[in-house]
């Protein structure tokens, strides 16, 4: 599945773009989660029979049961509204339950979204086990609409485009990826120094998308991914295609092609300012008005 | 071919200045950013949480300008990924207000209720008519009990039994157990009751009919006890826990049909927006309603074991629907009234 990014509006006016969990992901975190809550629970409970062990009072029997019932409806809220959007296994694979219209995550809508849970996860599973549990005394063929019901609630995650199951369509929310950010070198610096120059025709040419292109090959060389011999390929059948002379797109076609990034890019970006946006060559090809 | 430094095609290009410029001051967001990830806000200065928001608006505006003027994907992208970080540490790390807890049982739980007033009384319709229903039912034929009341859950309550037996059952004080038997019950309900509201995803219908299946169980009960002539001590001995637990209930149905209204007839909105409104007021309601079936299991399992009396039985009862009823009506007003 490829990567899906979710838009949020920002307080300021501006969209910020966030990618969203995949499903494999959601489910690693939720089996991590169910993993920890369960060890929690184990540990609760050996130390409240231990308790009652040694107190002998029902009263502390009583606790276990509210025990219990708090960890298994509190876990996901307690952690979701203590820590950002993030249960202990959200947090290890780097996921976040945010609001889908860009506000503050609200209580109201973390318990919503957990309180879905049971529909979604405990409820087929019951009905495929001991279905005569889930729909007591009910007629029996009743247990097929509901096991189809409940496993469309159970999928929902893979049929939406946000990958939103049952409660974060209640909820409003959707899981993102805490983004990760590096800087590029930018390909465009440190290139003043050629001696190479280009006339306003040679570089209009070109659109931003080969330019993009152009850009991709130029930090491929810079990884080692890409040597000479293939920047001398590119280099040439631009040189001929702007109709450039001179030897320096054989001799030294690194060089070329950085002077030439630079000097489109410059070119293209003042365009930019002026509201003129081209996408590609064919574009200019059939752009009006150009003097060929 | 000579080297002009003048032509105007020698400049670079504005986004190379414009990064430049500005790269410090991004460096230095994305430094904070690492630092509260690994442990939290608190790890930052004071002076360092002053200037977060500031670098974040800065970042927003640099982000702006790039998609509009830059044609470095590169640039472009780390500022997406730079501002969505630094948005989610500004807008979603921010320290709860004071007292949420407080305003959000004392203000949003009663101002919720009634914004579903009219699904509330939907439920309560269900209710009481699967009430009426039963009840009819085994006045007419005492083995249609057995149709409505669970065997586990009557233990022993049955036409078979006899009256004395009944009576007994009502006011037998326990005193062994009481805790537990409290706190069982507590998350046996809320549980129940938390799924209502869930089950309103399926178009409400399922909600409905677990109201509908309650209702069924206290008209069986009522038919049962009135035939017997103990109507009176059974309200006694029911009512006191049963006013903030069928409240309860009609509560959490009433969340769970108006959360099926949304996706059956969303009005003027989108399914999904009526959904989040429907599903964000719903919760608020359920998560109230948690804390009456505390009080419930409080009542049925420690209180009313002890106080045998009819008329202290109804008193509590009484005095119950009068601090819920207060609670849904009031709670909000005055705040909501201070601040418009």
């Amino acid at each position: 599945m490829s990567e899906r990014s979710v838009r949020l509006l920002a307080p300021e006016g501006t969209e910020i773009g966030l990618t969203l969990a995949s499903v494999p992901e959601r489910a690693i975190a939720y089996v991590l989660d169910v993993v920890f809550s369960q060890l929690l629970l184990i540990v609760f409970l050996i130390v409240g029979f231990l308790a009652a062990a040694i107190t002998a009072s029902e009263h502390v029997l009583a606790l276990i049961v509210l025990g219990m019932f708090v960890i298994r409806h509190g876990y996901f809220l307690f952690f979701e509204t203590r820590f950002q959007g993030s249960t202990p296994g959200k947090r290890l694979l780097r996921l976040r339950v945010v609001s889908r219209d860009g506000a503050q995550l609200g209580l109201d809508a973390i318990v919503a979204r957990n309180v879905m849970r049971d529909l979604e996860v405990m409820l087929p599973i019951v009905l495929l086990v001991a279905p005569e549990a889930a729909i007591g005394r009910a007629p029996g063929w009743l247990a097929y609409p509901a096991v189809a019901w409940l496993m469309l609630v159970a999928l929902l995650p893979v049929l939406t485009r946000e990958r939103t199951r049952a409660g974060d369509l209640v909820a409003g929310t959707v899981v993102v990826r805490v983004p990760k950010s590096e800087l590029l070198r930018d390909e465009a610096r440190g290139t003043r120094a050629t001696r190479l120059r280009f006339t306003r025709e040679q570089l209009a040419v070109y659109g931003e998308h080969e330019l993009e292109t152009l850009a991709q090959l130029l930090r491929s060389a810079e990884a080692g991914k890409a040597d000479d011999d293939d920047l001398r390929v590119v280099a040439t059948t631009i040189a001929r295609r702007i109709g450039f002379e001179g030897t320096e797109p054989q001799r030294t076609p690194g060089t070329f092609l950085r002077a030439f990034y630079r000097d489109q890019r410059t070119e293209l970006e003042r365009n930019l300012v002026l509201g003129r946006r081209i996408a590609d060559k064919h574009e200019r090809k059939n752009a009006p008005g150009r003097r060929d | 071919m000579t080297d002009r430094v003048s032509d105007p095609m020698r400049v670079e290009p504005r986004s190379v200045r414009f990064r430049a410029e500005r790269e410090a001051e991004w460096s230095e967001l994305e430094q904070m950013l690492d630092r509260a990830l690994s442990s939290g806000l608190r790890g930052l200065s004071e002076d360092e949480l002053h200037r977060l928001p500031m670098l974040y608006r800065s970042a927003v505006s640099s982000l702006n300008v790039a998609r509009k003027t830059a044609l470095d994907r590169a640039l472009v992208n780390y500022l997406e990924s730079l501002v969505g970080r630094a948005y989610l540490a500004v807008y979603t790390s921010r320290r709860p207000e004071r007292g949420p807890l407080r305003r959000f049982f004392f203000e949003r739980f009663p101002a919720a209720v009634r914004s579903m007033s009219r699904e509330l009384a939907l439920s309560t319709t269900i209710f009481l008519l699967g009430l009426l229903v039963a009840y009819a039912m085994v006045r007419v034929d005492a083995e249609w009990y057995f149709a409505f009341v669970d065997p586990g859950l009557a233990s022993g309550r049955s036409p078979g039994a006899s009256t004395e037996f009944l009576r007994e059952g009502l006011y037998a004080p326990q005193h062994d157990g009481l805790s537990i038997f409290a706190t069982s019950l507590f998350s046996h309900n809320a549980g129940i009751g938390l799924l209502a509201f869930a089950l309103g995803f399926a178009a409400g219908v399922p909600t409905a009919l677990l109201v509908f299946t309650n209702g069924l169980m206290l008209g069986g009960f009522l038919a049962l006890y009135d035939e017997r002539g103990l109507l009176i001590p059974l309200l006694g001995w029911l009512l006191p826990h049963g006013v903030p637990e069928i409240g309860a209930i009609l509560l959490c149905g009433g969340a769970g049909l108006a959360l099926g209204r949304s996706v059956l007839a969303p009005g003027a909105r989108s399914v999904r927006d009526a959904l989040v409104d429907a599903g964000r007021r719903g919760a608020v309601v359920a998560a109230g309603s948690v804390v009456l079936f505390l009080i419930a299991g409080f009542v049925e399992g420690v209180f009313r074991q002890v106080v045998t009396h009819d008329l202290l039985r109804f008193a509590l009862a009484l005095f119950n629907a009068a601090w819920l009823s207060a609670w849904i009506v009031l709670g909000g007003r005055a705040l909501v009234r201070r601040r418009s």
